[in-house]
């Protein structure tokens, strides 16, 4: 699912919480992300934890990486 | 979707910012979005940025032109532990303004030791949803009047960020606990469950200040909270907030993390 047309963003459950801030996300498709939380919810103070689902944004160029941009409520 | 890939020695020159709406701009590469820049108000005023991009280049790009359009003082927020992103706005000339522990607080009184707390003679504790609004605000006002008058910082106190009507800190009086005596709101403890329990505020007027009255508010909240089925709360608490530490820590609450707001 994308709502911009020049980034990939892909559902995905965060399964692991590592230091400097940054979270392994298990995609839809099975693979593993290591992924940041983006600065807009960080500035909202919205906390990302294990096993929450989440909407994961990732550069064209290197899909291993990716920036959370949203947080499911379940 | 599009996956032509970016170059990865992105030119400096190559980068063009574009301010898309009113506090919002992007870095556009070769017709592409490779950042995006925002900024927000909170509602005490002050003015927040948050800035997404791969790249250092853009990244810096973006904080340039950002800075120079927006009035001072800026602020951002970021994870302690995130040392890249610090770097990254230091770099942008943002400075540590105020360091902020999160903490995760159990809820169990086996574990939290509060199973026998009561609230002192003469004060109850009247549960979230049941207090009177009237009443509610006025101690909520009060005691912000309180700190104000003495610490001053209230106003930099955890963001608030749900919306609200200017000078309404009480966004929603279903959320508050109080502790009453005598007809009066003593003190309050305000608690959101969006996912998980978060403790936004706990506060007593000044004058009623150790009598255990905030601890008996919290044993309270947590209780409410484990019979609920959470085994964790969370809270944030302000570095110079001993107080604030100290009741937290007495429960056996542990950091987990921290968040620095960064001021330019």
């Amino acid at each position: 699912m994308s709502r911009n047309k020049n980034v990939i963003e892909v559902e995905g459950r965060v399964v692991e919480c590592l230091r400097s801030a940054m979270f392994t996300v298990e995609l839809e498709n099975g693979h593993q992300v290591l992924a940041h939380i983006s600065g807009k919810i960080r500035k909202n103070y919205i906390k990302i934890m294990l096993e929450d689902r989440v909407l994961v944004e990732l550069p064209p160029y290197d899909l291993t990486r990716g920036r959370i941009v949203f947080r499911y409520r379940n | 979707m599009d996956t032509k890939p970016c170059a990865s020695g992105l030119s400096e020159n190559a980068v063009v910012i574009t301010r898309v709406a009113d506090r919002q701009w992007h870095a556009l590469h070769d017709d592409l979005v490779v950042g995006r820049g925002h900024a927000q108000y909170r509602p005490d005023g002050r003015l927040f940025l948050s800035i997404d991009s791969w790249h250092d280049v853009v990244f810096h790009r973006l904080a340039r032109v950002m800075v120079a359009e927006l009035p001072s003082p800026l602020y951002t927020v970021v994870d302690e532990a995130d040392v890249e992103l610090t770097a990254r706005w230091r770099r942008a000339g943002f400075a540590v303004g105020r360091r902020e522990w999160e903490y995760a607080v159990p809820t169990d009184p086996r574990v939290t030791g509060l199973e026998a707390v009561l609230p002192p003679s003469g004060v109850t504790i009247v549960p979230a949803g049941q207090a009177d609004e009237g009443l509610l605000r006025d101690v909520d006002r009060a005691i912000r009047d309180e700190v104000e008058a003495t610490v001053g910082w209230w106003q930099s106190m955890p963001a608030e960020v749900f919306p609200r009507t200017e000078g309404d800190t009480v966004v929603d009086p279903s959320k508050y606990a109080v502790a009453s005596a005598a007809g009066r709101y003593l003190g309050l403890i305000r608690v959101v469950t969006p996912i998980r329990p978060r403790i936004g505020l706990v506060a007593v007027r000044a004058g009623e200040q150790r009598r255990g009255i905030g601890r008996a508010l919290l044993a309270h909240a947590l209780v409410t909270a484990h019979r609920s089925g959470f085994a964790t709360a969370w809270t944030e608490v302000h570095e110079s907030n001993h107080a604030a530490t100290a009741l937290f820590q007495g429960v056996g609450a542990r950091p987990m993390s921290s968040n620095l707001e960064l001021v330019r």
